[in-house]
Order: C-alpha cells, then sequence, then structure tokens
C-alpha cells in the first residue's frame, strides 16, 4: 500500500471501522511511512482535544417536558375522532367480535361447500348405481348376511335397518366411494323406486333434524344420529322420502344397544 | 381514553426520549442557536411521531438523529438561507486540505472555547459528522444512515474534517502564542 492508498482509510483505521486485512496493510505502511505516521498522530491530537474539551449540549431541563407538550397536542390533533373507538377495552372487543363473526360465517360456507359436494357425489352415486349392473354387489337381503360381507371392507360397520315389513324390502349392498372415502351404501326399494341409504360415520355432533335437498331430479334426504349420518337418495317424492327417512330413524337399534347383545 | 394514548405514547417515549440529549446536541451544533435547537429537537419529535409507525424497532437513535438533521436543514433554509452554501462536494474540498502538513501538533493547552470556535466555523458538513462520531460515537453505517451518504463518503468526509479542525486549531494555537508574546 502507498500513502495514496492509504490516506483516505487512514480515519476509518484511527476509528477502528476497517477489516483486518486493511488494518494490517495499514499498520505496516504507518511504521515505514512517517508522513502517514504523522497525519494519524495528528488525527489523535484532534481526537483527544475534542473529547477533553467540553463541547456537549445537553439537553436543557425543560425541554423533554416541551416535547412531550408539543408531542401529546399533535397526537391529539390527529385523530380526534377515532380514539373512542380506539379504545384498548373496546377495540379489542370490536376486534374479537370480528373475528368470530368472521370465523362463523367462514365455518358456514365451509359447512354448506360440504354439504353440496356430498348432495352432488351420492347424487351421481345414485345415478351410477341405476346403470346396469351398478347396483348391487351383494343381493341378500337380511341383515344377518350382510353385516359379515361388509367386514374387511370398510374402516366401521355400517347399521343395517331392516324394515321390510314397512314396505322397505331391502335388495343388497354396495361398497361406494364417497368423500374421499369408502362407504356403504344399503339398496333399498319402495313401490318399483331404488333407495340408496349411504352411511358412514359422523364428521361431527348429531344433527337429527331431517335436511331434504333435491338435485337433478332426486331428492337426497340427511341425517346423523348415533356418530353415524345417513343420506338417503331417491326419485321418491318429498314426502315419500321423508317417510322412508323417519321409518329408517325409528328403527335404527342405538349403538350402545346393539353392542349389548 | 387516557389509558390508551398514555400506553400509545409510552412506547413512542420510550424511544425517543433517551436520546433526547443527542436530538439537542446535534441541533445546537447544526443550529448554532440555544433558541432554534431547541425548537427544531420539538419539531423533529412532532414529526417523529408522524413516522412512528414506519418506525419498525430498530437503532432508534439513528432514526430520530435523521429526523433531527433534516429538521435543522429544513429550518436553517427558512430561517437563515444564507449561511448554507451550494451543493457540498467533497472533492473540491479535497484539493485544500489534503496537503501535507508536517506541522506537529501541540493542541493539549486549547482551551474549550478556542475548539468550540474552530467546530463552528467547520462547513456544517465537516461539523455534522464530527458530531456524530466524536460526540455521540456513532459508527459509519450509523453516520451513513442519519446523514444519508455513503459509508465511504463518511470515512473520507471525516478525514478531510479533521485536517481540517487541525488546521483551523494549530492556527488559533499560534496566534494565542504570538498574542502571549
Amino acid at each position: 500500500m502507498n500513502c495514496r492508498e492509504t490516506l483516505p482509510m487512514l480515519s476509518g483505521y484511527m476509528d477502528g471501522e476497517l477489516d483486518l486485512v486493511n488494518r494490517l496493510e495499514i499498520e505496516r505502511h504507518i511504521e515505514v511511512c512517517p508522513e502517514c505516521a504523522h497525519h494519524v498522530r495528528n488525527g489523535r491530537d484532534v481526537q483527544a482535544v475534542l473529547h477533553s474539551a467540553r463541547l456537549y449540549y445537553r439537553a436543557p431541563s425543560g425541554l423533554e417536558g416541551r416535547v412531550l407538550t408539543a408531542v401529546r397536542t399533535a397526537e391529539r390533533a390527529q385523530q380526534p375522532r377515532s380514539r373512542a373507538l380506539l379504545r384498548p377495552a373496546s377495540g379489542i372487543a370490536a376486534l374479537a367480535a370480528l373475528l368470530s363473526l368472521l370465523w362463523m360465517a367462514f365455518a358456514q360456507v365451509a359447512r354448506a361447500n360440504r354439504e353440496a359436494a356430498v348432495t352432488q357425489q351420492v347424487t351421481c352415486s345414485h345415478v351410477r348405481s341405476l346403470m346396469a349392473n351398478h347396483l348391487l354387489d351383494i343381493s341378500v337381503s337380511d341383515a344377518r348376511t350382510l353385516t359379515p360381507w361388509f367386514n374387511g371392507k370398510l374402516d366401521y360397520a355400517p347399521p343395517i335397518v331392516e324394515v321390510t315389513r314397512q314396505g322397505y324390502p331391502i335388495e343388497g349392498a354396495r361398497l361406494d366411494y364417497l368423500i374421499d372415502r369408502r362407504v356403504a351404501a344399503l339398496v333399498y326399494r319402495h313401490e318399483g323406486h331404488v333407495i340408496n341409504l349411504f352411511t358412514w360415520p359422523a364428521a361431527g355432533g348429531d344433527s337429527q333434524d331431517l335436511r331434504q335437498e333435491s338435485r337433478s331430479g332426486y331428492r337426497v334426504c340427511r341425517w346423523t344420529m348415533g356418530a353415524m349420518t345417513y343420506c338417503a337418495v331417491s326419485d321418491l317424492s318429498a314426502q315419500e322420502l321423508m317417510l322412508f327417512a323417519e321409518t329408517i330413524k325409528t328403527h335404527t337399534v342405538p349403538l350402545e344397544y346393539e353392542n349389548c347383545k | 381514553m387516557h389509558v390508551f394514548i398514555t400506553r400509545r405514547h409510552s412506547a413512542f417515549e420510550k424511544a425517543i426520549l433517551p436520546h433526547l440529549d443527542a436530538a439537542h446536541n446535534l441541533a445546537r451544533w447544526l443550529t448554532r442557536n440555544d433558541q432554534d435547537a431547541e425548537d427544531v429537537v420539538q419539531e423533529a419529535c412532532v414529526r417523529a411521531l408522524k413516522y412512528f409507525a414506519g418506525y419498525h424497532g430498530g437503532d432508534a437513535k439513528a432514526w430520530l438523529l435523521a429526523i433531527v438533521r433534516n429538521t435543522c436543514y429544513t429550518h436553517l433554509r427558512r430561517h437563515r438561507s444564507h449561511e448554507l452554501t451550494l451543493p457540498f462536494d467533497d472533492e473540491l474540498l479535497n484539493l485544500v486540505s489534503d496537503a501535507y502538513n508536517p506541522e506537529t501538533l501541540f493542541l493539549k493547552g486549547l482551551e474549550t472555547a478556542e475548539v468550540h470556535r474552530a467546530l463552528e466555523a467547520l462547513p456544517a458538513e465537516f461539523r455534522e459528522v464530527i458530531v456524530l462520531r466524536e460526540m455521540e460515537g456513532l459508527s459509519y453505517k450509523e453516520i451513513a444512515e442519519v446523514t444519508e451518504i455513503p459509508v465511504g463518503t463518511v470515512m473520507s468526509r471525516l478525514a478531510r474534517a479533521r485536517r481540517r479542525l487541525q488546521t483551523c486549531l494549530s492556527d488559533s494555537h499560534e496566534k494565542g502564542i504570538h498574542h502571549e508574546l
């Protein structure tokens, strides 16, 4: 390093702002160059003078109060109206209310979407089942044969409700794939109409109310009971499908009872 | 309401009040006047409050000093525009003050008043880097942040500021010696 390169870096050297490589280069240069060494000494002298002289202007005692007053006045002038809203208690409450409202709306929409998807899928499955040879995997009409047939095919035991005497004989059963899982489909017949009854473990709590929708000319009736969701699809009239659903509901043996048998 | 304002201000106050001395020192050296310095600090703090929403932690001192510095220059432009010279040119000043001065300094006996006068006589651009470095102990990076110039320029400006100060102080020292004789 020569003087031309060293000179601009001397203050950085004095202030300890150089990296190791440059610092060592400068140290080496100063050892052999009296001019640059002189610059450093002079610089340190100036530093010493500045540090020893009483040059610092501390804030006068009244300044802090003056600043705080000005700042608070400015703050009040800045937000004259929004202050009440920004009060912490009401602000937090409002925020919480808003969040819970948003959450409820979100949950509502999500549920509606899920239900619409289920309705669409069971309707499609019902229509497919009516096409040639898609209706039944097994053609038996009693629970005693059907229950073991589902064994190993599903990760749950679908309830099999026999309501032949009420006018809804079982024709058989089928495995189906709905809402990302394998589900049981029981096939009932009522005065020539096919009723598909899908059952799968419920995701939420019980909602024994019957909810009916129609899609593409078919009716879908849904309810949840004993941790199971039931979904009946048919081209029966709304009233007839409701009657079927009620019949199934009243004849469903509670799970606890079944386990005790 | 009062609870809230106090709480919100206390975050702002916590950020600026510890640096009120630094703010005042810089303002006083740049304006060279007691009353102006206090006015500038007050105005700068009100400005800082407006920008506080955009301040996300970090070095509060450098942040506040940058606002104080800008407020100082606005104040000087408004009230004492004759004091501000043309845009500062580091290279131009370089020609004058980079010459080698073989004189050895004996500054130890200098009076505070002499040092004070020499520093006040420096151009504002030199004065501010000296104040920020020697009195506030800011790093080059922080000085660069406050004065909005590159770190390399901070280094060369400090070098020139010190050489100027040294020349000025030796002159006044010599005069003092001659005076005594």
